[in-house]
């Protein structure tokens, strides 16, 4: 049943979610190159966020088709309410103070947004379980479900809308000349504060995407679920090209598929047995990330970034 | 609190060129001080009255004659306030107390008496069910703290723009303190002995609290006065004390340090002793990577882990894979630290020729990754060495020169238990570390190491390998971590996973240990060693923290780096660096002593 076909297909479902969440790192560090370590949990909260509108605003039994637009609608007011203030009142305010400052900033607030999801959401202690969309359809010798269907829809349509609004949109080529130069922009009349603004909720909206599907693929979700996620999405914003929107999308393939056959295959090679499975999908993806850093600092797509200060 | 007492409206500035310094509350000097005098007086006397009727409330306030519990706190309190007051009467032989002249110390000494008394009095009511359990005694204590906020803020003041403006001038600290009297070197070295012996005192105090609310009123004490000191100008001129008997100020330290288990008679506090021990050496060790070479370790537990897990498979331990293989301690220790060496270099070396940012982000999954892999390495999913979740159980105790440390030992009629030999061991590891510190912080290296933290661009035109320094740094700190986590294997008899992971709730975790570096002052020895010993005994002594403290450390992060980055202990260069002032019109804040300048211009 793992047939090869199968795990390319496992590997480009877990590379789209990557992708989606790389994209928060991708633009957020392209504009002010600050790494906002609490993205994962923009993510997780985006995932909560979704679950609330279908357990408590919505009646029992909606359909599903129609309960998912509302979910998405909940889980992208929480990440990006929760993304544009994490700039607003925390990161704002440490502009032009020393790096270490809003990176530690940012691990607090990762920290905070943990425990107070798993302090006051009712249950969150535990994994809570989330609606699944789990009816499976066999494609030759790949078997999909739904959940998958709506991750590649949603992936495509969120990038390709993306890529039309950096390149065609006011806003976007004015996030390009901010990403570029952030005095020169501000000289020429962009208002660099709306633009980071704006990067933020657009990485914010994105988690609030992956988080969703995270919840129908898996069927549950739960506090600590952004902290590998988000680790591994900034892992696939690095592979890609930090900067760079389309090396987090290639990036977050690569490392899905690189994960997935890792997992499926490393345990055929003489003397490496006992790596494989799941339990150390996450090593791999981790030296992945170090043999990167090492040949190709500046990632698959992107520039030199080794001594932009 | 007291912030709300009625202001009568300040006059805007420009009114008056030079406004008359005037209290908030009209009353003339006389009796603004005889206020906090008679005040100060009033509040340690009424602690030896009841303050309840049962003795449900912890500590015993219950007995008329002397104080007991947290009555002792507002007596000392109380007494501070008082003795302040006196020297602001210009006594003679208190006007060592307030070098600075100013008023500071007395209103912050008052509103620490305020404050421990009414929150010993709200804590009464509130446990044991309304205003009836106070004793008359309690009343009296309640008016008697109030009396010198009010004398507090009596005193005669300059008035800023706004009344907060106002408050915040109370309490200030000048920007000038007039210089000290010489005093001899042996007078300076009795000082310091004395203030050491009160520290130790202050310490342990707050290790032996038995209740939540004892450790409460004991913070709220210690800040104030702690406080006060600063705004007098006290504590400037200790440290000014200190850096000239450096040598003999460390000794000291470590003198007191090692007297703290012959204070103890119960193991348990040794026990928290030796693990404060454990997680401020750990804690300096990370200073060396984050304070002094800026470099963001999000992952140091795991080095703690590699050096445990190291010990812990050449200690003999039954369980261990090599469980023929004893190494005496030197050599497991030296063991320990070259093997969190070594994951320092792996780590370190792809990583840092690369921005800050990305370590951060490569030491934080090598730690999960730690944690996973020792997860997995059970012989089951994963190569056998760890034991997996089970850990590495039976580590036998540490035997050192034919002295066991498991054993309890007499010295000089003092009874060491097993802990307070493990934390006498840890005094040692720490003083290795803080000398390491403080050679490599002094040495060429230290000098680059900052070099490159303030400006690596800069640092790497003046001739500096920032990738070679930064190596050092990265893989110096991760040997610290080993070698400290070989002696905590021994102290905890097993070593597993869960300990060693980014988050939790229980120190040490990186969460922790960068938490307590930042509160307690980036790039300083004392600071990370108070922020962890504030970290541990927090959640330590304070239950209802235990489940919270977690959140309560993420919003403290954020606060800190809004508005105090440089955390408790300043690193004077760390002070400018985070509040932009041009570096060069930073007016002195320390005594000036203007001799030289004097000398010069005869010349």
């Amino acid at each position: 049943m793992h047939t090869l076909p199968q795990q390319l297909a496992n590997g480009l479902l877990l590379g789209s979610m990557y992708g989606l969440i790389a994209i928060g790192y991708t633009m957020v560090y392209g504009i002010v190159q600050l790494i906002n370590f609490a993205h994962g949990e923009i993510f997780m909260t985006g995932g909560f966020g979704a679950l609330t509108v279908y357990l408590y605003i919505l009646p029992d039994g909606t359909p599903m088709a129609a309960a998912i637009p509302l979910m998405l609608l909940g889980g992208a007011i929480v990440s990006v309410l929760i993304a544009v203030g994490a700039e607003r009142f925390a990161y704002r305010p440490l502009r032009g103070a020393p790096r270490l400052a809003p990176l530690i900033t940012a691990i607090g607030l990762s920290l905070a947004l943990q425990e107070v999801v798993r302090n006051f959401y009712p249950g969150a202690d535990k994994a809570l379980a989330f609606p699944g969309l789990d009816t499976t359809h066999d494609i030759g010798s790949v078997t999909i479900k739904d959940a998958d269907i709506f991750l590649i829809a949603a992936a495509i349509i969120c990038m390709s809308g993306l890529a039309w609004f950096v390149r065609k949109s006011r806003t976007g080529r004015a996030m390009q000349a901010t990403a570029q130069d952030p005095d020169t922009a501000q000289l020429m009349g962009i208002d660099t504060n709306r633009i980071i603004v704006i990067a933020f909720a657009i990485g914010g909206f994105f988690a609030a995407v992956a988080a969703l599907s995270y919840g129908l693929k898996y069927g549950n979700i739960d506090y600590r679920m952004g902290f590998l996620m988000g680790l591994k999405a900034f892992t696939a914003a690095v592979l890609g090209g930090i900067g760079n929107i389309y090396g987090a999308m290639l990036g977050g393939l690569v490392l899905g598929i690189a994960e997935t056959l890792a997992s499926a295959y490393i345990n055929n090679i003489p003397g490496m047995q006992q790596l494989g499975g799941q339990s150390w999908a996450n090593v791999w993806a981790f030296v992945l990330l170090i043999l990167v850093l090492l040949f190709r600092p500046q990632g698959l797509l992107g520039e030199r970034v080794a001594d932009r200060a | 609190m007291t912030e709300t007492t009625k202001t009568p409206a300040t006059p805007p500035a420009d009114a008056t060129p030079a406004p008359t310094p005037r209290g908030l509350i009209p009353l003339p000097l006389a009796a603004a001080r005889a206020l906090l005098l008679t005040g100060g007086i009033a509040t340690a006397a009424s602690t030896f009255l009841a303050w309840t009727w049962t003795s449900d409330f912890p500590g015993d306030l219950t007995v008329t004659g002397y104080p007991g519990g947290l009555q002792w706190l507002t007596f000392i309190a109380g007494a501070l306030t008082a003795i302040f007051a006196l020297a602001s009467y210009g006594t003679r032989g208190l006007g060592w107390l307030i070098p600075a002249r100013n008023n500071a110390p007395l209103v912050l000494t008052a509103l620490g008496a305020f404050a421990v008394t009414w929150f010993t009095a709200i804590e009464i009511a509130a446990k044991l069910g309304g205003l009836a359990n106070w004793e008359p005694g309690t009343y009296i204590a309640v008016i008697a703290s109030l009396i010198p906020v009010l004398g507090a803020f009596a005193l005669p003041q300059t008035a800023g723009e706004t009344t907060k403006d106002t408050l915040k001038a109370y309490i200030a600290k000048p920007d000038r303190i007039p210089a000290p009297q010489p005093i001899s070197p042996w007078a300076q070295r009795a000082v310091i002995t004395i203030a050491s012996i009160i520290g130790l005192a202050v310490f342990t105090y707050g290790i032996d609290t038995e209740y939540g609310e004892l450790f409460i009123g004991f913070l709220i004490v210690v800040v104030f006065a702690v406080w006060a000191l600063h705004t007098a100008g006290l504590l400037d001129r200790f440290s000014h004390m200190v850096a000239a008997n450096r040598s003999f100020t460390l000794a000291m330290g470590f003198l007191v340090a090692i007297a703290f288990p012959f204070t103890q008679n119960d193991d348990h506090y040794a026990n928290i002793g030796v693990n404060i021990l454990i997680f401020g050496t750990v804690a300096l060790g990370l200073n060396i990577v984050v304070g002094l070479a800026g470099l963001l370790d999000l992952g140091y537990v795991a080095f703690l882990g590699v050096g445990a897990y190291t010990a812990a498979l050449v200690s003999g331990s039954e369980f261990s894979k090599f469980s023929g293989v004893q190494f005496p301690f030197w050599a497991a220790a030296l063991t320990g630290a070259a093997a969190s060496l070594i994951f320092g270099v792996l780590i370190g070396a792809p990583t840092l020729r690369l921005r800050g940012d990305y370590l951060a982000i490569v030491t934080l999954g090598f730690g999960e990754i730690f944690r996973i892999a020792v997860n997995n390495m059970d012989g089951d999913s994963g190569p056998d060495l760890t034991n997996g979740p089970n850990g590495i159980p039976a580590i036998p105790d540490l035997n050192i020169l034919g002295f066991n440390l498991g054993q309890p030992h007499d010295i000089a009629g003092f009874t060491l238990g097993r802990f307070a030999n493990y934390y006498l061991l840890m005094v040692l590891i720490m003083a290795i570390v803080v000398t390491v510190y403080t050679r490599a912080a002094d040495s060429r290296i230290g000098r680059s190491w900052i070099a490159i933290r303030e400006d690596e661009t800069a640092a790497t035109a003046m001739g500096i390998n920032g990738f070679r320094v930064k190596l050092i740094a990265f893989a110096l700190g991760a040997s610290l971590a080993g070698l400290a986590g070989t002696v905590s294997a021994h102290v905890t008899y097993s070593v597993v996973p869960n300990p060693y992971q980014f988050a939790g709730s229980t120190p040490p975790n990186s969460a922790f240990l960068l938490a307590a570096v930042v509160l307690g002052g980036m790039g300083t020895v004392a600071g990370p060693i108070l922020g962890a010993a504030l970290l541990y005994l927090l959640p330590e002594k304070l239950d209802f923290l235990q489940n919270k403290s977690l959140l309560a450390f993420g919003i403290a992060l954020i606060l800190l780096m809004r508005f105090r980055p440089e955390g408790i202990i300043a690193n004077r260069r760390r002070q400018l660096e985070f509040h932009e002032t041009g570096q060069l019109d930073v007016p002195e804040t320390t005594t000036l002593t203007d001799e030289p300048a004097v000398t010069k211009a005869g010349a």
